[in-house]
């Protein structure tokens, strides 16, 4: 196998500043500046003039400058489209060709996103501020959507942890040979993924109570749902995942005497577990939002998760603030599970797993 | 095998039909395989030779017909099939090994999980395999990381690590590399030469000359011609074996 030797291989920054023309020098620079100035100069303005009061941040919204620096990146950012569009299939190398195109599309992200901020400040500004950016208001309130936040992981995770395992049963159950063990499997997943998450957490919390007699608390039936939920779906994942595995290791197995089960925890399951950690991951991204429908149980303040603590603080105050603050509160728990996801997905890509044949140590 | 008489085949099949769906690829095999012999099957893609060896430890079902192992009907449904496969080793064309594990892996996992080793005596005997295929220094290393002639030396061992009386062989140089073909026939030459009963598919004629004691010619899942292997390759009695010959060599 031949090794790419990659010191040679100038990066693209050095080839895009020696290979690009003077004019696509330009594009690119214009169209990067447009961009920036309508992303950072609103907020740039803001911060400096201050978010807090609201009256503040009114003020800074509907000040000439702001409209000033939007009204620059948009005019900006239509030029550097039309010089990029209007010139890159003259470009005489490939980096300057990248360049133009590079500086249209910037150019338009600026265009759009200023015009839609021109738009957006030329309405009812100080009716928005009050409703959805009084960040005073919320000032008291941080520690509450940190519980809550950790409520949601608590919810998501036990619910989680359940369904991976109750998964991994129900995909053996289902991949069987035998249709009297595939069938009540079968029944039970789609049954699971054919409801509404928000009908199953009611219909177990008071089947629970009503129909089994069990003293439970709405936090802890949920956390059930949840479980019971996201067994159908890792079900699903884990069977799709274990037929992934090629039959010649189920048989070398079974060639050395073990039993199916044997086979299926020494051979087979390990591989296609990390086959579905990416999805199993995506599930759980999934899942952290949907602990929201807890609120149709009610809860006690303490049990209070992510949406809970959103949704009771505007009912108090009819302050939109906080359901901003909530949604910032998922972003911050689910952007870095987001990226774990894509960094493992690529770690599996490009590692060893799953890999036969031959290849040179 | 001690006990066995000598008379008595190690495997027997009668009357062995298999099918695909509607494809009759085993159709009325019968065969006598004794303690010692290496019998080499050939025959056009297509013709049953895989299906064949694999109805022998039952990775396959045939439909109906019967196979003997020492003397015992395994295609009864009251035989332990688990117990009899570890006698009865296998090495695919594919090589099959545990990516997720290295080459010492490999060898001792049957050993500790099936014939419930001690982890160090697993460990003990699987180095000693290994070396017996030439692979001391590669045992920690993962299937993806050594060449596919060490991929399938190293399936022999995990094979032979389960002291089978028979080894049965699928293919197991079809994908290997040209140059790499030499290393693994030169183990099987070795292990037919310590008196292992094997039973070889394979398309390397000069290995089933050299080691061969029988030759199988199968056609359209059928058993077309038998013989010793010199007889087999220069004097075919059957059309059909005479055609393929004609083809091959």
């Amino acid at each position: 196998m031949t090794v790419l030797d990659t010191a040679d291989r100038p990066g693209r920054l050095q080839r895009w500043r020696e290979e690009g023309t003077r004019l696509s020098k330009v594009i690119v620079s214009l169209g990067g500046a447009a961009l920036g100035l309508t992303l950072f100069g609103p907020v740039g303005l803001v911060l400096a003039r201050g978010a807090t009061p609201t009256e503040s941040l009114v003020a800074t919204l509907r000040s000439g400058e702001l409209k000033a620096i939007l009204a620059v990146g948009l005019v900006a950012g239509a030029l550097a489209v039309l010089g990029g569009w209007g010139t890159y299939r003259r470009m005489p190398t490939k980096a300057s060709r990248e360049q133009a195109v590079a500086g249209a599309v910037l150019g338009l992200q600026a265009a759009i996103l200023s015009f839609v901020l021109l738009r957006f400040t030329g309405g009812s500004i100080e009716k928005f501020a009050t409703n959805f950016l009084d960040f005073r208001a919320l000032r008291p309130h941080v520690g509450e959507f940190v519980h809550g936040a950790r409520n949601t992981l608590i919810l998501a995770l036990a619910g989680e942890s359940i369904g991976v395992g109750l998964g991994l049963a129900l995909a053996m159950l289902a991949s069987s040979k035998r249709a009297v063990v595939r069938a009540p499997a079968r029944v039970y997943i789609n049954f699971f993924r054919g409801t509404p998450l928000i009908w199953q957490i009611s219909f177990i919390y008071f089947g629970l109570i009503v129909g089994f007699k069990v003293n439970i608390s709405a936090y802890e039936a949920a956390i059930v749902a949840f479980g019971l939920n996201t067994g159908a779906y890792a079900a699903e994942v884990f069977r799709a995942g274990i037929q992934s595995i090629d039959r010649g290791q189920l048989e070398a197995a079974r060639s050395l005497g073990m039993s199916y089960m044997q086979a299926m925890r020494y051979a087979v399951i390990p591989q296609a577990i990390r086959r579905v950690i990416p999805p199993l991951m995506n599930e759980f991204v999934i899942l952290i939002k949907d602990t929201s429908l807890i609120i149709v149980l009610g809860l006690v303040q303490r049990e209070y998760e992510l949406y809970t603590v959103g949704r009771s603080l505007f009912a108090d105050t009819f302050n939109a603030t906080f359901f901003v603050a909530t949604a910032l509160g998922y972003l911050v728990v689910c952007l870095p599970l987001i990226r774990l996801v894509t960094a493992v997905e690529r770690r599996l890509r490009s590692g060893l797993v799953g890999v036969v044949g031959h290849l040179e140590a | 095998m001690a006990g066995l008489p000598p008379a008595e085949p190690v495997i027997r099949l009668e009357a062995v039909h298999k099918w695909f769906g509607r494809n009759h690829v085993l159709r009325g095999i019968d065969l006598s395989v004794f303690q010692g012999q290496v019998v080499c099957v050939i025959g056009p893609s297509g013709s049953g030779k895989s299906t064949l060896l694999r109805c022998i430890n039952l990775l396959e079902e045939p439909a109906s017909g019967h196979v003997w192992f020492e003397g015992r009907d395994i295609t009864d449904v009251r035989t332990d099939l688990n117990k009899v496969r570890t006698k009865i080793g296998i090495v695919f064309q594919q090589f099959n090994l545990f990516p997720h594990k290295s080459a010492l892996d490999n060898v001792t996992l049957g050993l500790e999980k099936v014939l419930r080793m001690r982890k160090d005596d697993a460990r003990e005997l699987a180095r000693r395999e290994l070396a017996h295929v030439g692979l001391t220094e590669k045992e920690d290393a993962y299937p993806a990381r050594i060449s596919g002639g060490q991929q399938q030396r190293v399936a022999i061992a995990r094979a032979l690590a389960m002291s089978p009386t028979v080894m049965l062989f699928d293919e197991v140089t079809s994908a290997l590399d040209p140059e790499l073909v030499k290393e693994v026939l030169d183990v099987m030459k070795r292990l037919a030469s310590e008196g292992m009963t094997m039973i070889v598919v394979t398309h390397e004629m000069g290995f089933a000359r050299e080691v061969g004691d029988r030759m199988i010619f199968m056609d359209e899942g059928l058993i077309v011609e038998e013989g010793r292997p010199v007889d087999l390759l220069s004097n075919p009695v059957h059309p059909r074996t005479r055609s393929f010959m004609s083809k091959i060599l």
